[in-house]
């Protein structure tokens, strides 16, 4: 889970005592803002949003003019950012910025262990950096980091300030410390700048990516409000979606994630969902929805998600498609929970009869599962196709396209 | 010795956290389908139970000292909650075991940190977290892998199945079953950030394995495992035929973050992506025998065009109809 920059230092840089600005947040110019951008003689005023690159879509302002600060704070703290509305803005004092540097903290797949990433060209895009300016440190041993161990690192990487080299070591293993005990995926400071405050120089962190661990030990969303992942609120079906699994461990149907297509996916298994949206969209089929059945959920469950996902607006068509479950009873899945929601839908007049159908399943009971849900197909007109698994799971997307052709006059999307 | 370092013919397993649900329906229908391959089970506070077919243990110590069965034990197959996965592991690997299957998912990444760390540290090998087990139909099986009857996907032949998705594992055992190939060994790795057995760490176990006639790779985006296994084909260590799958293009066209499926697969920071993964897997493809299959079900001819000899004859018209058809 990603963290808001103003979350990310009142929660974590506090704590951890990594240096950052003078800061305050608001949703609007409330006095605490306004008294704050009069004490600074210049702000920098910064949307809070999860997306990056902010400063290049001019949601970040450098504000030297006070009687314009409160207007621009009111556009940033409001104003979507690539689509995303802000949650508001925090206003920093400016800093005298002497450097910027580049540093963070994530996983290392290639070392399986976590690693530092510092490099002294910070501050724009850290993929902008030449390769040969960034160095990694990688942490071996995780539960002892010490800053002679940096300083070390940086000496053979040939750091240029060696005025520096003690409180830099200092702050690395400070931001270490947060991402370790924390409980982080990335901790991303860019860019920890140098800056003059009177004679001296002094670390800043003048920024704060952080991604929570979603399976850390105490979960995230217990900690901060539950966000999506899309960048963007919620929408209504995916909030409904999230209560099935709410305090009920059977098995989870709540993973649903609306997106703008016409062809509905009631897709089983992590793997088994993955490929079948992936060979539908490589397809040209303009997918409406991404979801992840699994683990056996009853009967209630499972009926919950058809009706949430057969409510969409605008749908063309359905792909029931999973491969042979090990432990997913397909009778109570498809058989009773889907075949329920489709009984009920028609009874209450809001099932499409123009709805085109395929289904592909296997797994525990299917053949009494699947035998169930032709039943029901027929009893409700419901038109399309229903296979076992001597279809390979992804030739199911594909004849779905085909019937879509067939009988809709679908254009599917040309991939390139 | 009969099958690889990850189930033969002496493995002995220990179930630690015996008795939870998942766990007791396994260790029934694993010892209904192949007895003898789980040899006991560590609950604390549910010493002497009688209600598993395997005599049940306070304390992994207990059963390691146990007469009849403590000797036995050389694997552990671990289904305890997620915080209690490193505990679990560490009292494994202070036991001397040696050969580890995480199955739980969601385990703390941190956690996942320092068991990689151990595992190294102690020479061990440790699959998962989030693994669905190991599956070699001529010995048996480690997990749930397969479910109540694994013989709809698994026969015996030559192919070796690594894939991070527990069940696009059975999924692929089946459709290649139908094909005509069989399985020597499936093994779901998991698909979690640290992954302790991976795509790499499995090809160098088995390069010198003459039971393998083909690998099959099923890949997902995140992480750099599935780059890690094309450079040790590149590299010329691993000779055998490779049919790999990276699902996941489709993650690209979304906002980065967008989790979906397993909790690696996540395209983070424009790196461990679905393209670059398979781009590495095609120049590999370039002076070895790897090749990439655009959709899944590509798999089969992928493997067919890289002349991995058929285990018995093909099953399935190329056709297949549909079982119920309400359209014209």
């Amino acid at each position: 889970m990603k963290l808001y920059e103003h979350e990310a230092l009142e929660s974590i840089y506090k704590k951890f005592q990594i240096p950052s600005p003078k800061f305050v947040f608001g949703v609007e110019p409330t006095e605490k803002v306004r008294e704050f951008i009069e004490k600074q003689p210049a702000v920098v005023i910064k949307s809070m949003v999860l997306v990056g690159k902010r400063g290049k879509a001019g949601a970040v302002k450098v504000v030297s003019d006070k009687a314009k600060a409160v207007e621009v704070f009111q556009d940033l703290a409001t104003r979507e950012v690539y689509g995303e509305k802000s949650v508001g803005a925090i206003v920093c004092e400016k800093l005298d910025i002497q450097k910027e540097y580049y540093l963070s903290v994530t996983y290392s797949t290639k070392d399986r262990a976590p690693a530092i990433t510092f490099s002294e060209h910070g501050g724009m895009e850290v993929e902008e950096i030449d390769h040969s300016l960034i160095h990694t440190y990688i942490v071996h041993d995780v539960r002892s980091v010490y800053p002679y161990q940096i300083r070390k690192f940086l000496v053979e990487i040939g750091f240029s300030d060696p005025e520096m080299l003690r409180p830099l070591s200092e702050v690395i293993v400070s931001v270490y410390k947060a991402f370790w005990e924390t409980e982080c995926r990335l901790l991303e400071i860019n860019p920890l700048v140098v800056a003059k405050v009177g004679e001296k120089k002094k670390l800043v962190a003048a920024d704060a990516v952080v991604l929570l661990d979603d399976d850390a030990s105490v979960p995230p969303s217990v900690r901060f409000n539950a966000r999506g992942g899309m960048g963007r609120p919620l929408t209504q079906r995916e909030q409904d979606a999230i209560l099935i699994d709410q305090g009920d461990h059977r098995g989870k149907a709540g993973s649903y994630v609306e997106l703008d297509g016409d062809i509905a996916l009631m897709t089983f298994g992590g793997g088994g969902s993955t490929v079948t949206a992936e060979t539908a969209i490589e397809a040209g089929l303009r997918v409406a929805n991404l979801t992840d059945i699994g683990g056996n959920p009853p009967a209630e469950k499972m009926y919950k998600i058809a009706r949430i996902i057969l409510s969409k607006p605008g749908l063309k068509a359905v792909l029931v498609c999973g491969g042979t479950a090990s432990n997913t009873r397909i009778d109570v899945t498809l058989g009773e929970g889907l075949a329920k929601a489709l009984d009920d839908m028609k009874a209450e007049g809001v099932l499409n009869p123009d709805l085109v159908w395929v289904v592909r399943r296997s797994g525990p009971e299917y053949v009494k599962g699947l035998r169930m849900l032709h039943e029901c197909f027929v009893r409700n007109g419901i038109k399309g196709e229903i296979y076992d698994s001597q279809l390979p799971i992804t030739e199911a997307p594909l004849r779905l396209k085909d019937l879509l052709i067939k009988h809709l006059n679908y254009k599917p999307e040309q991939i390139v | 010795m009969k099958g690889p370092v990850y189930l033969n013919e002496n493995t002995g397993v220990v179930v630690i956290g015996a008795t939870g649900r998942e766990a007791s329906q396994v260790i029934k229908e694993s010892e209904a389908l192949y007895p003898g391959i789980i040899k006991a089970g560590v609950t604390p506070g549910k010493g002497g139970s009688t209600e598993l077919p395997v005599p049940i243990f306070d304390t992994l110590s207990q059963a390691r000292k146990d007469p009849a069965v403590g000797s036995k034990i050389n694997t552990a197959l671990i289904y305890v909650p997620p915080a209690s996965v490193l505990d679990a592991v560490m009292e494994c690997l202070d036991a001397e075991i040696k050969v580890l299957y995480i199955i739980t998912e969601h385990v703390p990444i941190k956690d996942s940190a320092i068991i990689y760390q151990e595992k190294v540290r102690r020479k061990a090998v440790i699959v998962g977290g989030t693994s669905l087990g190991c599956f070699v139909p001529s010995v048996g099986r480690i997990g749930a892998i397969g479910g109540k009857d694994p013989s709809i996907a698994f026969r015996q032949g030559g192919l070796l199945i690594i894939s991070k998705s527990g069940g696009l594992t059975v999924t692929t055992a089946e459709m290649f079953k139908r094909r005509g190939w069989g399985t020597y060994c499936a093994l779901a790795i998991g698909g979690d950030i640290i992954s302790n057995t991976t795509y790499a760490d499995v090809l160098m176990q088995v390069k010198d394995d003459p039971n393998v006639k083909g690998v099959v790779m099923l890949g997902e985006p995140g992480g750099s495992y599935e780059e890690q296994a094309a450079e040790l084909i590149s590299s010329g260590v691993f000779k055998k035929p490779v049919a790999a799958f990276i699902s996941g293009r489709f993650q690209e066209r979304m906002p980065e973050g967008v989790a979906f499926g397993h909790a690696g697969a996540i395209v983070e920071r424009g790196m461990g992506k679905a393209t670059d993964k398979i781009e590495r897997l095609d120049a590999a493809g370039k002076k070895h025998p790897v090749k990439v299959a655009f959709y899944y079900h590509e798999l089969v001819s992928a493997i067919e065009s890289l002349g991995v000899p058929r285990d018995f004859e093909d099953s399935t018209s190329a056709h297949v109809a549909p079982l119920y058809s309400t359209i014209g």
